[in-house]
């Protein structure tokens, strides 16, 4: 368990903090965004969310509150914090040199 | 960094948050389930329980949480199995508990510093000679002296001018200080008079010590001169007598009869530096002129300028920066320098004593010597009984491990990592290890003052001992070490299930063993070979003390009272002295209930005894005869008693030929004395002693010739043992022997002595006031005093025996009934099969006699090792005595096979049918 959380640990935390970065939301409605966004290919695993979800909530990167959801039931709503905004900065361009550097090295072997 | 700020706040919270992560997965399936169903969600959603935990484990510190789990569950089972629990925790306790205090002991005997400032800079100065002192520069002495086994003859005494000429190096020690015991003076306070102990010293003591006074002020220097009129008291003494310190500086007490002014008062907790005494009070060490004007024929003054009378102590402080070696360096030699010019022949200059310095910081030597054997052992026989204990608590814990085999496969099989269950079960060994702690500081607070109260019971000794912090500490540690020591096998060994077996309850199901036997057998074994040793040593130490107690003495201990009256230091002239005893003696045999009165010059066990050398006439005195008061080796050496014409039939010493002493032998009349059978092999070889002539040298070798009108019986004088020493005995109006002061009463009663006590304190209190009564008591006690070290060592090794093999017992008794509750499966089979009731009880009497018998093959030779370690303590018994051995041997056999019995017989009433459906 504990080691397949370790592969994605640093996607999910990126997908989690940029989908926060929309607003205020709950953990199931989390999930739900970045399945859709990510048209079905993406499905987060409840055992890796949530682990994933406190563990940043221990960084100080986003911040619980309970709220009343919009069908009037109890849950607990996560907001980035300002710590987070930064952090996702950070992520999103460590994930862009990432990106481009894994695109230079794929491309450079296509035969011509 | 704030990340482990926040994890650490959420610690406090814990409970809170988890509750909550519950309601939102609750919240997440709900919503799941709108979208998909109930049954698609819960899939989804997968291991609740395990979601739980890792998110869980993101908040940091499980390790926490999980102790706190362990800890509850180790409670909740422990709170099941009280029987287990209370007996765990008690074997610990006891075990441990009983080591702390000895432990105190230990510390405070033979560890402890001085109280006084810097004691690591202190220096005990002493002697040491390989030859003997038969022909030695220490022609008289008075005080201790110690046999080592590299050293030779160690003593710590000195003559005066050896002190002087010691206390020029000033490049040495910037003090040094010299003290000297002042014994059984009368003290005069008010007006009540009582014996106390005190202590010379001399002016440099105090100051040398660094000690600060309570009140008034301490000895100095000036104070230390012939004449001196000054004293210090000690702090109880004062308290005491003054009700406090304060007041009792200037304060005029008698001692002897001779004024002393108080000085002042030092402070309380110091108590001279030696830790068997405890000085009442300090005297400049030139006040003893006064206080004991003649010793022994001489003029106490000359003491000072005698270079061969060795008798001060010495202790200095080294100047900063000189190490012990360094100084032992450049003191050496000038004593040794010293000490040859006071040689007078060849002989004295070929066996000089050699100089030694040791440190200080823990004064004199002399109570650890005394006390060091007695705890030594006593630790290694709580040692025996913490492994015995120790044994019990893995075996019960094995025990246990092994009826939860089912629990533990259930746990492993949901995923429990083993590691994890490991450290469950340590936990719960921890803590009933920690129980035991806390038991075993109760233990070990009682156990102190009863081990005080055993160790110097009668004895003159106050030996300073508390329970300290550090051994409390040390208790701890050891229990918590202990605890998961012995948590750790049973834990491993039951984690290493057969998962499927034990699921399924399998009859036989065992943990696969690389060993042919188990750890539990072996623990038995163990604890049965312990215990014969321990029960071996009580039966010797308990047949020693019965041969003590019944060796003939050769007098009639019972119904004696017996008490000591010093009427020369309360202020009686010498030449009125024995007219006065015998006027209270007369007063004495007036009570009714008293059979008869005698007087004798020192009391006959447990104060030493005089002696000079006694020979026929022509012989020529033996080179080496001792002769003074003390401790003589060897029964050829005269013993002499002066006692008066009521002694041999008061004592029921009876006569083998001649007469006793009577009006006839007075003082002027011929001399006479009688002789007892030892002296009679030693010097006449069996001739009939009866009008022999003989000379007796007294103690300052003039000799006296005498008529010997008559042999006694042989009696013990100074020591209980085998031998009779050669005695004399001498009248006590012809006084040809020891100038008399004190004298000793002995009162032959028609029952209990004690009740007539009071009686006689009365009689010498109206009679002169001054003078108290000491150290009454009944014959018999002071006999039980002698041999008190054997009367402890029975005591304490019969109940530590007991101890271990109720202990052992138990254990077997607990092992054997797990066992039998684990083979219930096969015996219904067997039974079913058609095994007689009978049958199944021999088998397991058979297993549990195969386990006693490997117990006593491996406890033989141990015992027959420690029984040899032993034999000097032994009286009357070889080491490996074979009636003792047995004995323990068969006390094992039954103690075995009763503890095994009880379980045997369950297993042989096992009804077939029940334990064949039943889990």
């Amino acid at each position: 368990m504990n080691r397949k959380l370790g592969l994605l640990q640093g996607t999910l935390d990126l997908l989690i903090l940029r989908t926060l970065l929309g607003g205020a939301t709950h953990g199931h409605a989390i999930a739900k965004h970045i399945q859709r966004t990510s048209e079905e290919l993406l499905q987060v695993e409840t055992g890796s969310l949530y682990p994933a979800l406190h563990r940043l909530e221990a960084k100080g990167w986003i911040e619980a509150t309970w709220e009343l959801s919009d069908k009037g039931k109890r849950a607990r709503y996560y907001k980035l914090t300002r710590q987070g905004r930064r952090q996702l900065l950070n992520e999103r361009s460590k994930w862009d040199a990432f990106r481009r550097a894994m695109g230079l090295v794929l491309a450079a072997d296509e035969p011509s | 960094m704030t990340s482990h700020f926040r994890k650490l706040r959420w610690l406090f919270v814990r409970r809170r948050r988890a509750a909550e992560l519950e309601k939102e997965l609750q919240f997440h399936l709900e919503e799941e389930a709108q979208e998909h169903g109930y049954d698609a969600a819960r899939r989804q959603l997968g291991n609740i329980g395990l979601i739980q935990e890792d998110t869980r484990a993101m908040w940091g510190w499980v390790w926490v949480e999980q102790l706190f789990q362990d800890l509850r569950y180790a409670a909740r089972t422990m709170l099941k199995n009280p029987a287990f629990t209370a007996l765990a925790a008690l074997s610990l306790a006891l075990g441990i508990g009983a080591n702390a205090a000895i432990y105190s002991f230990m510390d405070a005997v033979m560890m402890r510093w001085l109280p006084v400032r810097d004691p690591g800079s202190l220096a005990l100065l002493q002697w040491h000679t390989k030859h003997g002192l038969d022909d030695s520069v220490v022609q008289t002495a008075s005080g201790h002296f110690d046999d080592d086994s590299k050293l030779g003859r160690v003593g710590g005494i000195f003559p005066y001018p050896a002190f002087e000429e010691l206390r020029k190096s000033t490049d040495v020690f910037s003090t040094l200080f010299a003290y000297h015991p002042a014994r059984n003076l009368t003290v005069m306070v008010g007006g009540g008079a009582q014996v106390a102990n005190g202590e010379y010293v001399s002016g440099d003591f105090f100051r040398g010590l660094g000690v600060v006074p309570e009140a008034g002020r301490l000895l100095g220097a000036d104070d230390d001169h012939i004449g001196t009129g000054v004293l210090a008291l000690s702090y109880g003494f004062a308290q005491r007598h003054f009700g406090d310190a304060a007041r009792a500086a200037g304060q005029k007490i008698f001692l002897n009869n001779v004024p002393f002014t108080v000085t002042g008062v030092t402070p309380p907790g110091f108590y001279g530096v030696d830790l068997g005494s405890a000085p009442e009070f300090y005297l400049p060490l030139h006040a003893d002129v006064a206080l004991n004007p003649a010793r022994e024929g001489k003029s106490s003054q000359t003491s000072y300028l005698d270079q061969h009378y060795y008798w001060i102590e010495i202790m200095g402080r080294l100047r900063p920066g000189i190490t012990l070696q360094q100084a032992q360096i450049q003191i050496g030699p000038v004593f040794q320098n010293w000490v040859a010019s006071t040689a007078e022949n060849n002989a004295q200059r070929a066996n000089l004593p050699q100089f030694l310095l040791s440190e200080g910081a823990r004064g004199v030597d002399r109570l650890r010597r005394n006390f060091e054997e007695p705890l030594v052992i006593l630790m290694a026989m709580v040692a025996l009984i913490l492994g015995i204990a120790c044994a019990n608590i893995a075996n019960l814990l094995l025990a246990r491990a092994a009826a939860r085999r089912g629990e533990m496969a259930v746990r492993l099989s949901i995923g429990a990592g083993r590691w994890r269950v490991i450290r469950q079960l340590l936990t719960e060994s921890v803590l009933l290890a920690s129980i035991g702690a806390c038991g075993d500081v109760l233990v070990a607070y009682w156990s102190v003052p009863v081990l005080r109260a055993m160790l110097t019971g009668g004895s003159n000794f106050v030996l300073r001992a508390e329970l300290n912090g550090h051994v409390l500490a040390a208790t701890a540690a050891l229990t918590t070490v202990t605890g998961i020591f012995f948590g750790l096998a049973p834990a491993l060994q039951s984690t290493r299930v057969d998962t499927v077996s034990a699921l399924k309850q399998w009859r036989t199901a065992e943990p696969r063993r690389r060993l042919p036997v188990s750890l539990s057998q072996l623990l038995i074994v163990t604890q049965i070979a312990i215990s014969l040793v321990l029960i071996a040593v009580a039966g010797l130490f308990v047949r020693t003390l019965s041969n003590l107690q019944s060796l003939d003495v050769g007098f009639t201990r019972e119904k004696v009272l017996l008490f000591q009256l010093n009427a020369k230091q309360a202020g009686h002239q010498s030449g009125e002295l024995l007219s006065f005893y015998r006027g209270l003696e007369q007063r004495f045999s007036t009570i009714p209930g008293v059979i008869s009165v005698a007087e004798a010059n020192s009391p006959l066990i447990g104060d030493g005894a005089w002696g000079w050398a006694v020979v026929p006439v022509g012989k020529p005195k033996p080179e080496r005869a001792p002769s003074g008061h003390g401790t003589f080796g060897g029964w050829e050496n005269t013993h002499t008693l002066q006692t008066d014409a009521h002694f041999l039939s008061t004592m029921k010493i009876p006569l083998i030929a001649g007469r006793a002493f009577d009006e006839r032998d007075r003082a002027g009349s011929a001399p006479v004395a009688i002789v007892n059978e030892s002296w009679v092999k030693a010097n006449l070889g069996g001739r009939n002693a009866v009008g022999e002539r003989v000379v007796s040298f007294g103690l300052d070798d003039k000799p006296i010739q005498m008529d010997v009108i008559g042999v006694a019986r042989n009696a013990l004088y100074n020591r209980i043992e085998k031998n009779f020493p050669a005695t004399v005995y001498l009248p006590l109006d012809q006084n040809l022997g020891a100038p008399v002061e004190e004298m000793t009463f002995f009162l032959r009663t028609t029952s209990d002595p004690l009740k007539y006590a009071g009686a006689v304190r009365d009689i010498v209190r109206k009679t002169d006031a001054r003078i108290p009564a000491t150290h009454l008591g009944t014959q018999e006690q002071r006999i039980q005093t002698e041999i008190g070290d054997q009367i402890l060592f029975a005591r304490l090794s019969t109940g530590f025996a007991l101890l271990a093999l109720s202990i052992a017992s138990v254990g077997l008794y607990g092992t054997m009934s797990y066992v039998v509750a684990r083979r219930t499966g096969e015996i219904g089979i067997r039974m079913a099969l058609g095994a007689a009731r009978g049958r199944v009880l021999l088998m397991i009497l058979r297993q549990v006699a195969i386990l006693a018998a490997v117990g006593l093959a491996i406890g033989l030779p141990l015992t027959f090792g420690a029984s040899r370690l032993l034999e000097s303590l032994l009286y009357g018994l070889k080491a490996g005595d074979p009636t003792t051995i047995a004995i323990a041997v068969v006390t094992i056999l039954i103690a075995v096979i009763a503890a095994g019995y009880v379980p045997a017989r369950r297993a042989s009433q096992i009804d077939p049918m029940i334990a064949l459906r039943h889990e």
